[in-house]
């Protein structure tokens, strides 16, 4: 250890530091200054940037002793006194800021930039910030912000008039608005599970397996209990009980007991008094392995394994199929035969993760009410349930708070093993255990997009009807089952829209594999088949020689109907969605009209609203929400519901304000804590919005009645002459015009506070047969997406100039949160399309890092087109439904549509990667003789 | 148990070499560090003594001496475009420099360092647990090359980009040791094996970076790779021509060292191709296939001489 004298935004310290500490611990640990955040540690990602001596340092790869009398600036110095710096303003105020876990970076990184280049261009702004990696803005609206704010600095009479316009306080549904968190997230002092300092507490380290299928013969821990501060050591025969997200997969243990299924899985834990000590700890520990022979293909697991060990004691035949789901509407074979041009294609997708910024970490402790776990989740409800089941003890004794987030998108979506360890682990020492997962140790947790390979087949009559669609698929689940059942369908339930196909069949098999487990990522098990769906749709048209549009156009479904499997359609925007991106984009002037190299293309889809049926089969409302005003007029809501970035509390808050007529500062949210606040199943298949907004609006709903009755008792009239708005409580008349605050002085009289609920519950939906619940929703969400890129002919390496996207959300009920959404989809779509994959060698995933793992920077972002399409779902809260997921899905078909525009290649393999591209083109290259004219 | 470690700050380059000497087999010098703490974070730099170097004013200056000119090695590489003798004579330094990293890094990263950056290999660039889980390779004291199955060579790559456009611009670094100091041309320190890439000696310090400024030289500089920032090279070159009409082909990220291709503005360019082609050990350890490296250097140097018109 060796004394450390600094200044950190302006104050004096003296600390004691390790030799090779980082200066993003010593900011974080010893100064406790947590707004500066580790999401790589290895200087990949931008979020730990924080100024040293005035220049911008990455301090999770700065040693802290370089720094020493050194003047630190971090996010939370950069603005004086009680005021916001400008540019965290403009942060708020553009909607740049989400999950906010990248924001600190963002923010620092920019101020440097605009302060050393005042005069500035937005690409200059977009290679600055190209070291910051951002998973859910898709970057447009930080680099909108930094321009603004750059712009202002030099004409600082624009800035007055167009700030005042822009925090003018509206309350109504439709007004885009920063997220109510947008403030904490900007200064730094939203506290992300990792930012929470819990005293005393104890850290956990794993041991991973190096073997992904072998029998763990013997384990010797002697040697890591004996070093000092070494307080426990765990092995998985203590947790020997079963779990998993869904009810029908309960086949994962916290931690391997008999064999390893994948390289990385956890065989013992440590927790000790530094992560030094337990890392080192784990070290020592000894372990004895058998190999088993290994599953990494899909094909290996499909196979008979003869007399070898299955992965799985528990699956049905002498192979790893963990799951077929097969469904068939109408008749294929007669579809096909109807069918006057048919295509075939088969195609082939890598595995995707989720790439939040924010790594796993959870913290758990145990008092006399039992068990609390603060943990970076999704779904507080189902890891609460299995905290119970896996530790035996009652649902009464679990508490489950998920603080800030920094982003899920499916990803923190089931129960994790490290999160059920600390729990056994704290229960064991009597002390808070606390954990944060490495990046690579995020990047194998997985549970990210299954690698999948299918063949489609469609068919179209002459005149541009889809006559069938019959699709063989194969996804590999990995080593356990997670949501993987639920994926097995989406593959191909999810293709009964928003095109009407009455001859519609699929067969999908999920294999386990002996590598990290696959799951739920944003447009959960669709988009896969979606975008062989869409290619395919693009072929067809070519060879009707008709445009895509046309034939989209041609076949989408209606508004208030049913589907070949039964789903109510009520509410849909496709028409329009698909209109909006052809007229934005001058489609019909660049389709097939620009020059080689140069290309557009086409790409629509659909998505789910919230699954009408919960995972766990019970009668209990899909989400509950409690309102409490007390005499001071503040209503408080509860809500379990997750806002893990996506701006759920902001859009409650809305929707209460909206109801009540009463300014959002009236409101306050007080969400997913499951001691606190009443169940919702969670955030994940885009079910907040429609599910706890519904139960929102009937919490408010019930309290608007409960005030007015009370009011109207005591002026003898009648209620429904009352009306809510600004503020204020008034007759029709007028003769009656009280404050909001007046007005609850009447509620409350001589009864105190008032609490009321509300909930949703989904409609009984669906046929009558098995499978007929996958998929179902109350509501679908729809949109298209058009891209256009320049393929270089000569390296086949594609830049994505434009992408125009429509997206029909029902009603914005925050428009400024749904563009976010609707970019950041764009983006991750971009990502799994152009660069993204979990490469393996063997079992072991190589690029396990973001560096390796190429999630898109500003530079590989394009200019983002964003069409808000409304609907007004008429079950919807205010006409709202889903737009976190389903944009996703149009942009990457569309984005090969563009390429085969360009350059007459259709890829089949995504990443679409320059190589492929090439081959193809080569393949084909003597059917352009001239290739000015296609 | 857990090894004692030090960090210390040297203030002159003797006083560096110093300690140097005193942890002879467990020190690294570090300048920006940011590739040296990546190796450390993953157990690729398991050095426990740190001399920073970063304090050395005496490597942060450029000056011109004769025919050369003299870029302090510990010179940042985002500021090497504010210096006009660069940006006047080297712009492809400036090039190959803007395209390390992010802009952060750059911010940090010094140009000494980056020409000293590790070689790198999909199978050695992996944490402790990784490269346990697969087995150890050549690199990291294992006896297989993993990316090859072979057993003899070590192909890791050769990583820096600057050290490419120096390289075609026929650069020599100045080298201290305890003994005194040295010129060599920095194509020289190279050795071609992915283990130990550079011979150099370990506690010597690289102080500057020459050019020489009365070539005129026109360069054409690129990069493979899958993002515009943050990312390593799949493959780097730059052409060079001077006013003699000398031409250097440098090729990075191809190789555990440097390939170095000289010609002259009458050769046949096909044949200049050819032999850039037959040097370079590419292998299968990069995002980008063995094949198609192969095939981007091609098209790389054939545009490269059509953009000097040559």
């Amino acid at each position: 250890m060796k004394q450390l004298k600094l200044t950190i935004n302006g104050k004096q310290f003296e600390l004691l530091v390790g030799e090779h500490e980082m200066l993003s611990s010593v900011i974080r640990e010893k100064a406790m200054l947590t707004g500066t955040k580790i999401g790589c540690e290895q200087g990949s990602c931008g979020a730990c940037t924080v100024l040293v001596n005035h220049e911008p340092v990455l301090s999770c790869i700065t040693p802290a002793l370089r720094c020493d009398a050194a003047d630190i600036l971090t996010i939370e110095g950069i603005a004086s006194d009680n005021n916001l710096h400008k540019l965290q303003t403009k942060f708020i105020e553009k909607g740049a800021i989400q999950c906010g876990f990248c924001t600190p970076g963002m923010v620092m990184t920019s101020l440097d930039f605009v302060n050393n280049n005042p005069n500035t261009t937005v690409h200059e702004i977009k290679e600055a910030l190209s070291g910051n990696l951002c998973r859910c803005t898709g970057y447009k609206k930080i680099v909108e912000a930094v321009a603004e704010y750059s712009m202002e600095q030099l004409t600082p009479t624009i800035n007055q008039a167009q700030s005042n316009n822009l925090v003018r306080e509206q309350h109504t549904i439709g007004t885009p608005r920063p997220y109510i968190d947008a403030k904490k997230k900007a200064q730094g002092v939203a506290e992300y599970t990792d930012d929470i300092k819990i005293k005393n507490a104890l850290h956990c380290k794993f041991l991973k397996s190096i073997y992904a299928h072998a029998k763990i013969e013997s384990i010797d821990i002697s040697e890591a209990e004996k070093l000092k501060g070494v307080r426990y050591v765990c092995l998985g025969r203590e947790l020997p009980i079963k779990f998993g997200v869904l009810p029908i997969s309960q086949d994962e243990t916290a931690m391997a007991i008999d064999k390893t299924r994948y390289l990385g899985e956890i065989v013992a834990a440590v927790a000790a008094d530094t992560e030094e000590i337990a890392e080192q700890a784990c070290k020592l520990i000894k372990i004895k392995y058998t190999p088993l022979k290994e599953y990494f293909t899909i094909e290996s697991s499909l196979n008979d394994i003869g007399s070898e060990e299955k992965i799985h004691a528990h699956t049905r035949q002498n192979n790893n199929i963990h799951k077929k789901a097969e469904l068939r509407f109408g008749d294929q074979q007669q579809g096909l035969a109807n069918a006057d041009i048919r295509a075939k294609l088969s195609f082939e997708f890598e595995g995707i993760s989720h790439g939040f910024t924010e790594p796993h970490a959870a913290i758990a402790y145990w008092d006399e009410s039992g068990l609390t776990l603060i943990s970076a989740t999704q779904v507080p409800h189902y890891l609460h349930r299995a905290l119970a089941k896996t530790l035996e003890i009652p649902l009464t004794k679990v508490r489950v708070i998920k603080p800030f987030v920094g982003g899920g998108f499916g990803g923190k979506g089931d129960p994790f093993p490290h999160e059920i360890i600390i729990a056994h682990l704290a229960r064991k020492t009597g002390k808070p255990v606390r954990v944060r997962l490495s990046r690579e140790e995020v990047f194998i947790t997985n549970h990210g997009r299954h690698p999948s390979k299918m063949t489609v087949e469609m068919g179209v009559s002459k005149d541009g009807t889809i006559k069938v669609l019959d699709a063989d698929i194969a996804i590999d689940g990995g080593a356990y089952g997670s949501f993987g059942v639920v994926t097995s369908y989406y593959n191909g339930v999810l293709l009964q829209a928003p095109y009407k196909i009455d001859n519609l069949g699929f067969r999908t098999h999920r294999v386990y594999t002996n590598k990290p487990q696959c799951g739920a990522m944003r447009g959960h098990g669709a988009v896969n088949s979606r975008f062989a769906v869409e290619s395919l749709i693009d072929d067809l048209a070519e060879k009707l020689n008709m445009d895509p549009c046309e034939l989209r156009l041609n076949n989408f479904l209606s508004s208030n109907t049913l589907t070949v499997g039964q789903y109510r359609i009520t509410s849909n925007g496709s028409r329009e969605s698909l209109h909006a991106v052809m007229q934005q984009s001058d489609w019909k002037n660049k389709y097939r009209k620009l020059p080689f190299g140069h290309g557009i293309g086409v790409g629509c889809g659909f998505f789910i609203s919230g699954s009408a049926l919960p995972i766990i089969w019970n009668e209990l409302p899909q989400s509950t929400v409690h309102l409490k005003v007390d005499f001071d007029g503040r209503v408080v809501i509860t809500s379990g519901a997750s806002d893990i970035g996506q701006g759920s509390d902001t859009m409650l808050a809305i929707i209460v304000s909206e109801v009540l007529g009463i300014s959002m500062e009236k409101i306050f949210v007080l969400a997913a804590d499951t001691l606190l606040t009443p169940v919702d199943l969670g955030s994940y298949s885009s079910r907040v919005t429609f599910m706890a907004g519904n139960a929102a609006k009937d919490a408010a709903e019930n309290l608007k009645k409960e005030l007015l009755k009370s009011i109207a008792q005591k002026n003898n009239i009648n209620e429904a002459e009352l009306n809510l708005s600004d503020d204020r409580i008034f007759s029709n008349d007028r003769s009656i015009d009280i404050s909001w605050e007046q007005g609850i002085e009447i509620l409350t009289a001589k009864r105190g506070a008032v609490s009321v609920s509300g909930k949703y519950i989904s409609p009984k939906l669906g046929g009558d047969f098995k499978g007929a619940g996958a998929g179902l929703s109350p509501s679908y969400s729809f949109g298209a997406c058009i891209a256009e890129v320049k393929v270089d002919t000569r390296t086949g390496i594609v830049k994505l100039l434009n992408v125009w996207g429509a997206h029909d959300c029902g009603k914005a009920i925050n428009p400024l949160a749904v563009e976010g959404q609707l970019e950041g989809s764009w983006h991750m779509g971009i990502g799994q399309t152009m660069s993204e994959q979990m490469k393996y060698y063997g079992g072991l995933l190589l690029n396990n890092n973001f560096l390796d793992y190429k999630i898109p920077t500003t530079l590989e972002t394009p200019d983002f087109y964003t069409n808000i399409i409304e609907s007004h779902d008429p079950e919807g809260p205010f006409g709202a439904k889903e737009c976190g997921e389903g944009a996703l899905h149009p942009v990457m078909p569309a984005i090969a549509n563009a390429i085969y525009d360009a350059v007459r290649v259709r890829i089949h393999k995504l990443p679409i990667n320059a190589e492929d591209i090439l081959r193809e083109m080569s393949k084909i290259q003597t059917e352009f003789s001239d290739p000015i004219h296609k | 148990m857990i090894a004692e470690r030090v960090y210390i700050k040297a203030k002159t380059v003797n006083e560096a070499i110093h300690i140097a000497s005193q942890h002879p087999d467990d020190f690294c010098f570090i300048a920006g560090g940011t590739d040296t703490m990546v190796n450390k974070f993953q157990g690729n730099q398991t050095a426990n003594c740190f001399i920073d170097l970063t304090d050395l004013d005496e490597l942060k200056i450029l000056k011109q001496e004769d025919e050369v000119l003299k870029i302090g090695a510990l010179l940042r590489l985002a500021d090497l475009k504010k210096y006009d003798a660069i940006a006047k004579d080297f712009p492809a330094l400036i090039e190959a420099a803007h395209s390390v990293g992010s802009p952060v890094i750059r911010k940090s990263a010094t140009l000494g360092g980056n020409i000293l950056c590790e070689n790198r290999c999909v199978f050695y660039n992996q944490s402790e647990w990784w490269r346990e889980a697969v087995g150890y390779c050549l690199k990291c004291e294992g006896d297989v090359c993993i990316a090859t199955g072979g057993a003899k060579n070590c192909f890791s790559k050769f990583a820096s980009d600057t050290a490419i456009a120096l390289i075609s611009m026929d650069a020599s670094i100045e080298v201290v040791t305890a003994e005194g100091s040295r010129l060599i041309k920095l194509i020289d320190i190279y050795t071609g094996d992915g283990i130990n890439p550079r011979r150099i000696d370990k506690k010597a310090i690289i102080t500057s970076i020459l050019l020489p400024v009365n070539r005129a030289f026109r360069c054409s500089y690129k990069k493979l790779r899958q993002r515009e920032s943050m990312d390593f090279s799949s493959l780097t070159s730059c052409v060079s021509i001077d006013t003699n009409g000398k031409i250097l082909i440098a090729l990075g990220a191809v190789d555990p060292k440097p390939i170095l291709i000289e010609g002259t503005l009458n050769d046949d360019k096909s044949l200049l191709i050819q032999q850039a082609l037959k040097k370079a050990r590419v292998i299968d350890n990069d995002v980008f296939s063995r094949k198609y490296r192969r095939e981007m250097i091609k098209v790389f140097l054939e545009r490269s001489f059509s953009e000097l018109g040559c």
